[in-house]
Formats: structure tokens, sequence, C-alpha cells
């Protein structure tokens, strides 16, 4: 870290003029090569309606005080935090379940390791038919993308609790709940985190396609409807929204590893 | 814990099975048609469309554009990961972009694909592509930055020259890594697949699946999902079996 910030320190730094190896500058170099690479492409051979660069900041802040595209990116943002809180609740008791009484893994495993391998996309239409053409889908999908993921890490958790953990709290005579939340539950959040950080990234493109599929009203469908009527600019802003969002549950999810969890770097 | 016989553990496997396939029975005959269809009914409709070909002709197309999109994506992929790996520059500038990439929910620029390339088979390979080549490219990388500077010391010192360090070192180096980008990418890829079925021209297996929810034929949908499933599960298992292949001199200690 320090040496980055020296480095940018010293690419700031005038009379040398810019050091080209130092990392920041390069970044930043390459983010604008790409911008106009992006910019001239469309310019030179795509139709008018396509985004680029410009056009997309053009729009971006008027897009991002609308009221309404406020409100689809919150409808849709909110289906998928509650729909990651159901299935991290019900994805974490099922995988413990799995992982720590042998019948129950039996019992399920085919069941969970083959819808966690079926792509979310191809059930949609049943879950339409199911739930309806409204957010109840969305919330379905968001969960049904999300929950195996989870439930997997969760249940590779708890069997991977190392045996002498157990076998310390067997021999101070530990209630099997106090050794479930005060030795499994710690020892397996680490792949409890990488499967809600799995599942996140599932959820939020189960979302999006369910907005496709049913037309309500969210980030998904404002990209449709927009890309539909030729409006890529403010369409992709959408896109914008959705990577970022992504990315910050991602490093929000490193940052509580890293700061809450100092037992994880050990493995 | 894990003393249990076998033979217990084996009856009760199949015990959860055969208790799955009786509650799809008995769910079919007590809910409306449009909802759920028995197995019996499933398997059926399975049948019919195994008899009259159609089930072979649209795995075919599926698989085909499956297979286009994948072979394209790791051709692409490994080797700019490696080429990025060597070149340390260019790393450095391109990483971050790639790992945002790899982020990016695909299916959002579907919408875009479709009203810039319309309908045909390029814009649904073109998905299944963007699906796939960001964890093969972005798990090479990872792979290729750690290396470790000993090995390529060890090759320089003996005169090694750029050629043979690629095949000898950098190359065997980063496969099990690009392996596991693979394994991602065969996932993600039969995601893409369904979606670019679904959303752009409906073609194969995806087809398949719209029609039966937009007949109410729910037996035929679920005959769809069903091969769907079994073959997410057949490709999640080639995927494992691959990275196991390429992991073996992954462990390996100095």
């Amino acid at each position: 870290m320090s040496a980055a910030e020296s480095l940018a320190v010293q690419a700031t730094t005038p009379g040398r003029g810019l050091t080209l190896d130092s990392p920041l500058v390069l970044k930043a170099i390459a983010g604008v090569v790409l911008l106009v690479l992006w910019e001239g492409v469309v310019r030179l051979w795509a139709p008018a309606y396509v985004a680029r660069p410009t056009g997309i900041a053009r729009v971006f802040v008027g897009v991002m005080t609308n009221a309404q595209f406020l409100a689809d990116a919150g409808a849709t943002l909110g289906a998928v935090a509650l729909g990651l809180a159901i299935s991290l609740v019900g994805g974490t008791a099922v995988g413990f379940a799995m992982g720590r009484v042998a019948p129950v893994e039996w019992g399920l495993r085919y069941y969970v390791n083959s819808l966690f391998a079926t792509p979310m996309v191809a059930i949609l239409p049943l879950l339409a038919l199911w739930f309806g053409y409204n957010g109840d889908t969305r919330l379905a999908v968001v969960i049904f993308a999300s929950f195996f993921s989870i439930a997997i890490n969760a249940a590779d958790g708890a069997r991977s609790v190392p045996i002498e953990f157990l076998e310390v709290a067997r021999s101070f005579r530990a209630r099997p709940l106090a050794t479930l939340a005060d030795v499994v539950v710690p020892a397996s959040l680490p792949y409890l985190i990488a499967g809600v950080r799995l599942g996140a990234g599932r959820a939020l493109v189960g979302a999006v396609v369910a907005e496709f599929f049913v037309s309500i009203p969210g980030l998904g469908y404002y990209i449709l409807y927009h890309s539909r009527t030729f409006r890529h600019d403010e369409a992709f802003v959408g896109v914008i929204v959705l990577v970022a969002a992504g990315v910050a549950f991602d490093a929000l999810t490193r940052w509580l590893t890293r700061r809450y969890l100092p037992w994880h770097r050990r493995q | 814990m894990n003393q249990a016989p076998a033979r217990f553990r084996r009856v009760t496997i199949a015990a959860s099975l055969v208790l799955g396939a009786i509650i799809w029975q008995v769910a079919g005959w007590y809910t409306s048609n449009a909802f759920w269809a028995p197995l019996s009914a499933t398997l059926a409709s399975l049948a019919e469309v195994v008899r009259t070909g159609v089930l072979l002709r649209q795995a075919v197309s599926s698989f085909e554009l499956y297979l286009a999109g994948l072979v394209v994506a790791v051709a692409v992929g490994a080797p700019l990961g490696l080429l990025l790996a060597r070149v340390r520059w260019l790393r450095v500038a391109l990483e971050d972009y790639i790992l945002m990439l790899y982020a990016t929910p695909m299916v959002a620029l579907i919408p875009f694909i479709l009203s810039i390339m319309g309908f045909g088979f390029a814009p649904k390979m073109l998905v299944v592509f963007l699906f796939a080549v960001f964890p093969v490219l972005y798990n090479t990388i990872e792979g290729a930055r750690s290396v470790r500077p000993e090995l390529v010391e060890v090759a320089k010192s003996f005169r090694s020259g750029e050629w043979r360090l690629w095949c000898d070192v950098l190359i065997p180096y980063t496969l099990p890594f690009t392996m596991t980008g693979v394994r991602q990418a065969i996932a993600r890829g039969l995601v893409g697949m369904v979606a670019a079925e679904f959303f752009l021209s409906p073609s194969g297996l995806g087809q398949m699946i719209m029609m039966g929810s937009q007949n109410f034929d729910t037996a035929g949908m679920l005959a769809a999902i069903l091969i769907i499933v079994l073959r997410g599960v057949g490709r999640m298992d080639l995927g494992r079996h691959l990275e196991g292949r390429f992991a073996r001199w992954r462990s390996y200690s100095p």
C-alpha cells in the first residue's frame, strides 16, 4: 500500500514527469485508452444509437437522479438483498445439517448438487407459472439462484471443522447446541462467506433475468426497455449500477472477512 | 460419525431418490396440470420427443452453440491470460478492468446484443462467449501471477530461451489455474446458452422449455428442464475431472 502511494506521489512530482511503471498511472492510462477505443469504434462503425462513453456521461447524472430509475434500482437490489437473506438462513441450516449429519447428506446430496448445477434461467418459466408475473417470481428466482451455493459451501465448511476442535468441545462436555454455535459456526464461516459471495453474483443475474422474463419494474427491465427503444446510453447506466452493486458487495464481504474473521487467513 | 455401514448409506441414498420420484408423481396428481406434471407424464413426454427426434435435433443445436462459444472463450482467454502473465505492465494496466468485467452480470448485456446484432447464430455465440471467457482469463492471470520467481530465475540462469521458458515453466504452472477457470466457464456457459436461447432467437433446449411454458405443456417443459439439469450435472463432473487431472502437479512443494 505504502509502495503504491509513494509511487503515486512520485508519479505526480513535477520535473521528472510521469513514471510509466507506477501501477496507478498505468491503470489510469489503460482506462483512458479503453474508453477512447470504445468511443472510436462506436463512432466509426456502429449505428448512432449504440452506447458510447461520451453519450453515457451526458445522460449519467440525469438518469441517476431520476426518481423512477432510483425506484427501479431499489426494487431490484431490495429483492436481491431479501432473497439473499432468506437463502442465507435456509441454506446455512440445510448445509450444516448436511455437513454434520451423514444420513441428511446422503438423502439430500443429489438434489442439492443437481439443483446447484441447474442454470436458474432454465426453470424461470416454471417459477413464473407458479408465482405469477410479478415480484414474487423475481424473489423466487433470486432465492433459487443463491440457496444452493450457500448450502453447498456451508456443508463443506461444517464437514471440514478440524476433528480436534470437536474433541476438545466434547471433553469439556459442551452441549450439542453450544458446540454448533461456538465451534462449528465460527470454523465454517470462511466457507459460508465464499458461498454468499458466489450466491450474490448469481442472485443479481437471477433478478435481472427474472425481470426480462416477467416484465416487472426493476433494473433489468429498465435496461431491456431502453435498449429496445434504442436509448442505449440510458440503458447502460443501468448496467453500471448493476456492476457497481456487485463490486460493492464483494468489497464489503472482503472487508468484513478481514475485520471480523482474522482466523480466515490462516487456512 | 462416518463409520456407518456402507449398506445403510446406499439404502438412504436410494430411499431419498425413490421418495423424490414418488413426491414428484403424487404432486402431479394433486395439482393443476398447468403447474406440475406427474413423473410418468414427464417421462412419457420425454420418450415422445426422443422417438420423434425433436430432442436430438434441439440438443444438438444447443450443444453446437454451447461448444462454439466455449471453445472460442478458452482459445481467447487462455493465451491472453498467459500473455498478460508474462508482460507485467500490461497485466498491471488491465487486471482491474478484467476483474470488473468478470463481476459484470453478462445477462444485462443481452438486450444490447439483441438490438445491435439481431437474430442468428453469431449473437447467441457471443453471449455464451461473454459468459465463459472471463473466468478463464481471470483464473489464468491469477495462476500466472503466482508463478514462483525462483522457477523463472533458474530457467534464466540455465540460459533458457523465451520459447522454452513458456513451454517448460509458464504454461505447465498456469494450466491448473486455467482449468479451474474452464470448470467455471463450463457452468457459466450453460447459463449463457439457455439465456441466449430464451432472449435472442429461440432455439434448442431453451426453445423447448419456452414452448412448453407457453402451451401449458408442463410435462414437455419438465422433460426439457430435466435434460438441462442432467447435462449440468454431467458437465460439472467433467469440469471437476479436468481440474483434478491437471491439478495433480499443482500441489507440489518447493
